[in-house]
């Protein structure tokens, strides 16, 4: 059985207390939501912090707040709850389509939206489908609140720029445009508890119907050390008129946009090609939807 | 520092001391002596710790005991009615679904999970909701058998109930 490393256990029933204590721990202490990350790590040995620092008490951090059109989700919401909010399917369907393939139910009946976002693996499902979104983060300590955009918030695999007092407490997403749509692929060796050998999410906004597009995102994960723009292959679809071939183009461009790396569960030279064949297929995807959404 | 804490485990309520460091599984199986509930990999890959908490199927070593004061948690031992089994238990039996049996009482508990959410699963949903809980033996088959009996035996004592 693998046992936990002593600690301390807090659990502040509001956020001012929340960050009055993670002041006071000076470091030493982390925040706990679901756990299913935290704990494994701590397990492993990997993470000894002298305090946890439960968050699962503090009203308003597990819910999703429609609010001028942009949605609030807290961060303590469960990645379950992503996949069955009729708003999330419908408005932010590759948010749900992200959701829906992390971990295994069981994981998703624990594992938070925040926790997916603060740990940064470079594997993690939510990250790459929240910055196609342009996802915004708000991090609160006792001295204020900031909000940073997903896109400046990894810095490598398990670096962010979360200060370590900082509690991540919302997620904020704007309403999509109109004539917008994304989608998100996950390569594995199975459906269910893998960490994806490739993933990609694509988002694009058309100017009209029959349009040129007029924002592109290409989300690379797992073949760089966080999720990266395929920014050549963005560059090539803005301003132009969706065709096949265009999409062509810039999924054989993606493939060199990224930094693949040969490991236990694919080689770089795979992961290059496999990266080719998501990007065409989420940019055909995330099309589809544009031209069908209103 | 030990803390006290409030589960209710199968309707029935505890009050417990316990240190911060000691998961759901081992109070389950250690204080409360319900040894249905079992640790496989104790890092949320093989479903073997699978207990019900407030509704949903988790995995209860990735799950603090101080995290689940005053939750509800329906561990394999409070799925039958008294001397009588569970409809999915039957089935378990009837197919064949059991072999060395360290997979079922998670497996038993995300199938009731399912059907109480989704009374005729599809084959597709079955898999997909029993994807968290590993079966080293069975090669899934007969418990995906199993599950969709219990969906239709469910069904029809619904049905009687009905009438």
């Amino acid at each position: 059985m693998l046992i936990l490393p002593k600690f301390d256990y807090e659990e502040p029933k509001d956020l001012s207390e929340a960050c009055k204590i993670m002041a006071d721990l000076k470091g030493k202490g982390k925040i706990i939501a679901g756990g299913t990350d935290i704990l494994v790590n701590m397990k492993k040995g990997l993470l000894a912090p002298s305090c946890l620092v439960s968050i699962g008490k503090i009203p308003g951090l597990s819910e999703i707040e429609p609010r001028n059109g942009s949605i609030f989700i807290g961060s303590n919401l469960i990645v379950a709850k992503l996949t069955e909010f009729d708003l999330i399917k419908k408005k932010y369907p590759i948010l749900y389509e992200a959701a829906s393939v992390l971990g295994s139910p069981l994981i998703r009946n624990r594992a938070t939206i925040g926790g997916n976002i603060v740990t940064a693996r470079p594997a993690a499902d939510l990250p790459p489908a929240l910055i196609a979104l342009s996802g915004k983060v708000k991090l609160k300590n006792r001295k204020g609140e900031r909000e940073v955009e997903l896109d400046k918030f990894f810095v490598g695999p398990g670096e962010t720029i979360i200060k370590e007092d900082e509690i991540l407490t919302n997620i904020v997403i704007d309403e999509p445009p109109p004539l917008s749509g994304g989608n998100y692929i996950k390569l594995g060796h199975r459906k269910a508890l893998e960490i994806a050998i490739v993933a990609v999410a694509s988002w694009i906004v058309l100017d009209k119907p029959d349009g040129v597009i007029k924002d592109a995102k290409i989300i690379l994960s797992s073949v760089a050390p966080k999720a990266i723009h395929a920014v050549s292959a963005e560059k090539i679809l803005i301003g132009e008129k969706p065709t096949n071939k265009l999409i062509e183009k810039a999924a054989s461009v993606a493939s060199n946009d990224c930094s693949p790396i040969d490991d236990i569960r694919g080689s770089a030279q795979y992961r290059r090609a496999m990266v080719e064949v998501l990007t065409k297929r989420t940019l055909t995807a995330a099309l589809k939807q544009a031209k069908n959404s209103k | 520092m030990k803390k006290l804490i409030n589960l209710i485990v199968n309707n029935k309520s505890y009050e417990l001391l316990v240190a911060p460091n000691r998961t759901l599984t081992q109070v389950l199986r250690e204080d409360l002596n319900l040894l249905g509930t079992k640790e496989g990999c104790g890092i949320g890959d093989c479903g073997a710790c699978t207990v019900i908490l407030n509704g949903r199927p988790v995995n209860s070593c990735l799950i603090l005991a101080v995290q689940a004061n005053g939750c509800e948690i329906q561990t394999i031992e409070g799925v039958a009615d008294g001397k009588n089994l569970h409809p999915i238990q039957e089935a378990f039996i009837d197919y064949g679904a059991i072999q060395c049996g360290f997979c079922t009482p998670g497996m038993v508990l995300s199938a009731k999970t399912l059907l109480e959410r989704n009374p005729n699963p599809s084959e597709l949903e079955i898999r997909e909701a029993i994807s968290g809980n590993l079966c080293r033996c069975t090669g899934y088959q007969k418990i995906v058998e199993a599950i969709k009996a219990a969906s239709k035996k469910m069904k029809k004592k619904e049905e009687r109930l009905d009438e």
